[in-house]
């Protein structure tokens, strides 16, 4: 048991973080919104546009948690059509129907970087770490991913309509390095999940809830100052080489992206009611972070905010004690104790099955309460649940626990345990692009192999 | 990022002691390195290590140091204490408006955002926080407007407002191009909403430019090609006063830029004289030290409250400024030495609840920020502060571990891999009956845990007088405290009895004088240092023994440096997945 503040490096932001201020007079009107403590049931005002000619879009959901499982009693018994949810699993019960466990897979590790280092910067990349400055347990040294991850890839494709590319949640994800990224526009491009539901609810709902001709005075002014900041950031692309100018060329696409938001009509989705009155820094906070970050994505997935999220639990060598199931000592140092250890198999057990139920389980609830089409928002979502290693006190690669779940807008057959037979989870990558109708043979530099997992996509 | 045959990571003090140290102790992870599938990375790093040992100290230094040589300094975003503190030097906003920024990254322990370039919610968190700053200044344009609107006419003012304002938060002078742009700015504004939210623009605009949040330097050269460049006037300006400040130039330093002053090496150093004696270097070398011992943040460690009932964030936050105080009394106040940094017996806090955990009181007469002393024999320096003891403990006990760690990564840059990964390091459950030497043992029976734990528990263990808050105690488990330990692979190697006679041998240490200066080059620059920066620490390290390790002597001295007033930027090459691999 140790300190939860590992190193300086994985330590958070600023500490203590106070819950966000609301200082000025806008986010004064958005906090009284913000600290209703009701969850009212909310309507997708845009889901009839959303759906087009085709039918409602599909999205995907990557979820991340930490440390590892235990493939004992992770693992379902029984075959791949007619199988049994084991221990931690069994919450997901109800969607049994709609779940693909896929068991088996190998994340390839190869290259600079420790057991985490590697686990989380090719969980969705399947790449490669780049060298760079972070010190690993080999005591070697290594950078962020040198890749694109699978979710970004999606965005590239089924991002560009909407008024976000995708949208990064995040609980307690901690400091800026390769242990608290998972998701990367490219090689060396980490993008920083938003750890603070109420500054992810001001960034998606601040302007839906304005009145007209506030949004349009709004709109004019940052016009005006977007002009500045894209003048000077063009005048400065010229004047540098290598890494200095992917980081101005970076500045600049995101400022044009925000350029094309505020040039695009506000969406007409409802302002949602939600109680983030909590300091989403506190170690006990952490299942309200998760689940209002959750509720926060159905909302931005069902008003076509978005059509790619995800949502980072924690980070790789996740410290988060889960005092609410009764623990005393953090997840990681839990994840390293002995297999003949009761109080590790147990409590690896409890922290494995909360994720099941009150993350996973909890996000399908609520993708399936919003109704779409036919059917619901869930039938036309990928939710994938991955893990940097597959088991905490071996640091292994192989099997590592991926659980699909949802529709996928008709791409995703459900109800099947599958074994991979120590197939690369590049093979998963490329499956995941495939239902997203992303057309790839190939994903990530770890696996030169070619096409996706059969019997997935 | 870097290649990882640079070798800054190689303990400094490798011309003192033999290479073998830390290669021992990666050699016997290597089976474990290699279990995971990659064997090769930690006899790279042995390698690089041995490859580099002959830099800089066996050629011969005045022929190698006569052209200007300096590592690759990358663009660089400003930290969230630097934003802050521009924010409130350019503006009077007292607010905190980098909170809900993104975590910066940091290079070792200290803040740098050095690495990854800027994603798209970082750049809308700078346009929220300009836009929440923007609103905060339109209230206050009376006291931020060089001139009366009403008098002058209002486009006269605005003009007048963006020649004073920009070239601040810009740190330079501005082109006629520029004014135009931010001109232009204006008028949309006041078109839309009058004089008041045309200059509001300009403040939001200027806030989000990239020549406000980066530090951008090109010297005179005007492009940043690979070459070595010296900077200009008031690119030096800004190095100064955010090393020196952690915040943009005030007028006198502008000025000196203006006047080409900073192209003198008197001109430099007068400037830090200047700086050291201003309220805003103490903000500077509070953060140093802190971060250093990695206590910038502990009002964020948690405790457990049966073990530690007295521990709060209160608690919590005086130990920090305790440190802080602490370090800018000594640097700035009293002798500058690094021995009094390592080995003094006094707080500078007055926090009752801090006293009371020290066992101190303050005497009579105690006048608020003079030293208090504390308990004789108990403490010296920053080592033994109830901060630093806190930091590195776990939520329930002491840490040799971690306090072993601390003293061999960040006082000998020594730097340790964390353990192999097959093994359960969880640390063993306090115990009524068995102290914390007892239960910590078994490190040094297991074969594959000892090559690494012998160079960390002797130290670790010299710390045990200290509970895991800091507190003084005579008595664990029922036996008296064993407070012996060793040094080892240093040059104050042997027996020690306690932290206190430990932090005396380390104030000895020529070891642990290079490493500070090598901490303080990091921190200066914000990225490691690099072969070609051997002359520029040669001569730190020179300048730094002559003053007897005088650390204000050292911060100037590292200002006269080549790292300092060069900048070599990224060649030209496009970082890439597998060019980047070797």
């Amino acid at each position: 048991m140790k300190s939860r503040i590992v190193t300086p490096q994985r330590a958070r932001a600023t500490a203590p973080r106070k819950p966000f201020n609301h200082r000025f007079s806008r986010r004064a009107f958005l906090g009284a919104a913000g600290g209703a403590a009701a969850l009212v049931p909310f309507v997708p005002l845009l889901s009839r546009e959303a759906e087009g000619a085709d039918g409602p879009p599909k999205r995907i959901i990557t979820l991340f948690s930490a440390n590892g499982t235990l493939h004992e009693r992770w693992a379902p018994t029984g075959g791949e059509n007619d199988f049994t949810l084991p221990e931690i699993l069994a919450p997901l019960a109800p969607y049994q129907d709609r779940l693909v466990v896929l068991d088996g897979l190998e994340v390839i590790r190869q290259g600079l970087g420790d057991g985490h280092q590697m686990g989380m910067g090719s969980l969705w990349t399947g790449s490669q770490l780049l060298a760079g400055d972070f010190m690993g347990g080999d005591g070697g040294f290594a950078g962020y991913a040198g890749h694109a991850s699978v979710d970004q890839a999606i965005a590239e494709v089924i991002g560009a309509t909407t008024p976000y590319r995708s949208l990064e949640f995040g609980a307690q994800t901690g400091g800026a390095n390769v242990w608290t990224r998972m998701c990367y526009a490219g090689p060396n491009q980490p993008l920083p999940p938003e750890d603070n539901p109420q500054a992810m609810f001001d960034r998606l709902f601040a302007d839906i809830g304005m009145d007209p001709q506030g949004i349009e005075r709004l709109k004019s002014e940052r016009r005006s100052v977007i002009d500045l900041v894209k003048g000077d950031l063009e005048s400065l692309q010229s004047r540098y080489g290598g890494d200095d100018r992917i980081k101005i060329e970076a500045h600049l696409d995101a400022i044009r992206a925000i350029e094309t938001r505020n040039e695009a009509a506000v969406p007409s989705c409802e302002q949602p009611m939600l109680d983030l009155g909590f300091d989403p820094f506190a170690n006990d906070n952490f299942p309200q972070v998760v689940q209002r970050q959750i509720d926060l994505m159905v909302m931005a997935l069902a008003c076509d905010l978005t059509r790619v999220a995800s949502l980072q639990c924690s980070a790789s060598v996740s410290g988060v004690v889960f005092t609410w199931l009764g623990h005393s000592v953090g997840h990681h140092d839990l994840s390293h104790l002995g297999d003949d250890d009761p109080t590790m198999l147990d409590q690896i057990t409890a922290v494995n099955t909360w994720y099941a139920d009150q993350v996973l389980r909890y996000l399908l609830d609520r993708l399936a309460a919003v109704p779409e089409g036919e059917g619901t928002l869930l039938d036309n979502t990928l939710v994938v649940w991955g893990n940097e290693l597959s088991r905490g006190n071996s640091h292994g690669n192989h099997p590592v626990p991926f659980v699909l779940a949802g529709g996928a807008g008709g791409a995703l057959q459900g109800g099947r345990y599958l074994d991979a037979g120590q197939a690369p989870h590049n093979r998963m990558l490329v499956s995941l692009c495939q239902l997203m109708d992303v057309d790839v043979d190939t994903f990530g530099d770890n696996d030169p192999g070619s096409g996706g997992l059969p019997g997935l996509s | 990022m870097r290649g990882l045959g640079e070798s800054w990571f190689r303990p400094v003090a490798c011309a003192l002691v033999p290479a073998t140290l830390l290669c021992g102790c990666y050699t016997g992870l290597q089976g474990g390195a290699g279990a995971e599938g990659s064997a090769g990375t930690a006899g790279d790093a042995g390698d690089a290590s041995a490859g580099s040992s002959d830099g800089g100290t066996d050629t011969d230094p005045q022929a190698a140091c006569a052209d200007p040589q300096v590592g690759v300094t990358e663009l660089r975003r400003l930290t969230q204490a630097e934003y802050r503190n521009t924010v409130r030097d350019l503006l009077g906003y007292e607010g905190d408006a980098a909170d809900t920024f993104s975590a910066d990254e940091r290079v070792g322990p200290f803040t740098s955002n050095v690495g990854a370039p800027v994603s798209e919610i970082q750049v809308e968190q700078y346009m929220s926080a300009a836009e929440s700053i923007g609103e905060w200044a339109a209230g206050q344009l009376p006291s931020l407007l060089p001139c009366d609107p009403a008098a002058l006419g209002e486009d006269e003012c605005a003009n007048a407002f963006i020649a004073d304002f920009a070239p601040r938060a810009y740190r330079r002078p501005l082109q006629p191009d520029e004014l135009a742009a931010l001109q232009q700015v204006y008028t949309e504004g006041k078109a839309s909403g009058g004089f008041e939210v045309g200059v509001r623009l300009v403040i939001q605009g200027v806030l989000q430019s990239p020549w406000f949040l980066y530090h951008m330097e090109f010297g005179s050269a005007g492009v940043n090609d690979g070459a070595v460049i010296a900077l200009d006037d008031h690119e030096l300006a800004s190095r100064l006063s955010y090393f020196l400040w952690n915040t943009m130039p005030d007028g006198p330093l502008f000025d000196a830029a203006d006047a080409g002053e900073l192209a003198t090496e008197d001109g430099l150093a007068a400037q830090v004289d200047r700086m050291l004696a201003d309220p805003r270097a103490r903000g500077a070398i509070a953060t140093f030290h802190l971060q250093w011992f990695g206590v910038d943040e502990v009002e964020g460690v948690e405790k457990n409250a049966d073990a530690f009932p007295s521990y709060s964030p209160a608690l919590a936050a005086a130990m920090r400024e305790e440190t802080a105080a602490f370090a800018t009394h000594v640097v700035l106040d009293d002798d500058g030495l690094l021995a009094s940094l390592l080995t003094a017996e006094y707080t500078l806090s007055d926090d009752p609840d801090l006293l009371a955990l020290y066992g101190a009181t303050l005497p009579p007469g105690h006048v608020a920020g003079e030293p208090v002393p504390l308990p004789a024999g108990q403490r010296a320096g920053l080592l033994t502060q109830a901060s630093v003891m806190t930091r590195h403990a776990h939520v329930n006990q002491t840490s040799p571990v971690h306090r072993g760690k601390l003293v061999r990564e960040n006082l000998l840059c020594q730097p340790l891999p964390p353990p192999p990964p097959d093994v359960d390091n969880t640390p063993p459950s306090p115990d009524p009956d068995a102290t914390t030497r007892e239960r910590f043992e078994q490190h040094r029976a297991d074969p594959s845990c000892a090559g690494c734990h012998s160079l960390i528990d002797p130290i670790g263990f010299t710390f045990e007088h200290y509970d895991g808050i800091g507190a003084w105690r005579d008595v664990e488990a029922g036996a008296p405290v064993d407070a012996s330990g060793e040094l080892t692979e240093t040059d104050v190697d042997g027996p020690v009895d306690g932290a206190v006679e430990m932090a005396g041998q380390l104030a000895q240490s020529t070891i642990v004088q290079q490493c500070v200066a090598r901490q303080w080059f990091r921190f200066a620059f914000g990225r490691f240092e690099t072969d070609e920066d051997t002359c520029t620490n040669d001569a730190l390290d020179t300048a730094f023994t002559e003053a007897n390790g005088d650390v204000r002597v050292l911060i100037r001295q590292l200002v006269l440096s080549n790292a300092f007033r060069y900048r070599r930027a990224e060649p030209a090459a496009i970082v890439g997945a597998q060019e980047e691999q070797r």
